[in-house]
């Protein structure tokens, strides 16, 4: 084999790696933290901050009080993460009880969407979800 | 009449000049699509991407991949259908009665090829065969790969879109299946074949002086395959 296809050969083995240790590592934050917004034990304060913008002032405006006050009457059954899909800036995580879609923003990925429930071809039926 | 000496710059200014208007639309189309993205990001209170991440994103890589399957797609369509189709009159057609790939003497292969015939040419065989048809052949599979990619980076932007929506990612498979594949694919190919028909039927009664594209604008409507 010659040198430059050894080269081109360690080449793309070297960006599938890097490519696969990317998506791995985004699907194990992705999973990461629709597991403490899920977490039972996780305090309000720390799940509103877990909540994308959008979300948190829809959450907010719809129940016309602060996000620590409100967020403890959402059921949020959690459990193990079962699967994760990271396709761009968006992630779905599928709990033992629940699915939570995130988003990517500057600050890490945040949570757009808890509480939901399938309805075939529709979108999703969330009882938190951003605009 | 003897070819003027021109430097490599001047001739090949047809291919520099296309490669480099090829490059500014594709930046005049980073920077649009960027800002195009961004503004419904603001709209659904989702933050902003960078012209980096735009670029390496689905949704780029389906917009510039879906484009480039649909004009790879009407070349390989042109360049075999004008083997055996004619338009009579067209600049753009072979005259008719000369449908067909043509004998060796009139293509100048194997024993017909000259001293300036390339070498695939004269040497007969697999060779001369796939030399023969390497136009069209490159043309077909640029389509393929380009349309593979087209599908690969249109599944990634459609997932993306189906979980921004609160619905479930499909697989590759299931996306072929989407009419957001199809219709992409469909709206494309459309402008081709509108393109390259409207060129042939318009090369018969207009004329452009000067350009190979047309026949002399004193040839008669009914004349087929010159150019001036």
């Amino acid at each position: 084999m010659s040198t430059p296809t050894t080269l081109r050969l360690a080449a793309a083995v070297l960006a599938t790696a890097a490519l696969s240790g990317c998506a791995g590592s985004q699907e194990d934050d992705v999973g990461r933290v629709a597991g403490a917004f899920e977490d039972p034990a996780a305090a309000p304060a720390d799940r509103c901050a877990l909540l994308a913008p959008s979300t948190l002032e829809t959450l907010e405006s719809d129940e016309s009080a602060p996000c620590v006050d409100v967020i403890g009457q959402v059921p949020l059954p959690g459990g193990a993460v079962a699967a994760v899909e990271v396709w761009g800036g968006d992630a779905q995580v599928r709990l033992g009880g629940d699915t939570v879609f995130l988003t990517e923003t500057p600050t890490g990925w945040r949570v757009t969407a808890a509480a939901c429930e399938p309805r075939g071809e529709l979108p999703y039926d969330c009882q938190v979800e951003g605009p | 009449m003897t070819a003027p000496r021109y430097g490599s710059i001047r001739a090949n200014a047809l291919s520099l000049a296309f490669g480099g208007l090829f490059l500014v639309t594709l930046v005049g189309q980073a920077i649009a699509g960027t800002a195009d993205h961004n503004a419904r990001q603001v709209a659904n209170g989702l933050p902003t991407v960078s012209l980096l991440d735009y670029v390496t994103s689905s949704s780029f890589g389906v917009d510039v991949m879906e484009n480039w399957q649909s004009e790879y797609l009407q070349f390989f369509l042109y360049v075999f259908a004008t083997v055996w189709l004619v338009q009579r009159g067209s600049s753009e057609s072979k005259e008719p009665g000369k449908e067909g790939t043509e004998s060796d003497r009139e293509q100048q292969v194997g024993p017909h090829a000259d001293g300036e015939s390339p070498t695939w040419a004269r040497t007969g065989g697999w060779r001369t065969a796939l030399f023969s048809r390497s136009l069209g052949l490159l043309m077909g599979v640029l389509f393929l790969l380009t349309w593979a990619a087209s599908s690969v980076a249109g599944w990634a932007a459609y997932n993306s879109e189906q979980l921004g929506q609160r619905q479930d990612p499909v697989s590759w498979v299931g996306y072929l299946g989407e009419a957001d594949f199809w219709n992409r694919s469909f709206q494309n190919w459309q402008s081709e074949m509108l393109a390259v028909g409207s060129m042939a039927i318009f090369a018969v009664y207009l004329r452009q002086r000067g350009s190979p594209e047309s026949k002399p604008v004193g040839a008669a409507h009914a004349d087929t395959g010159q150019t001036g």
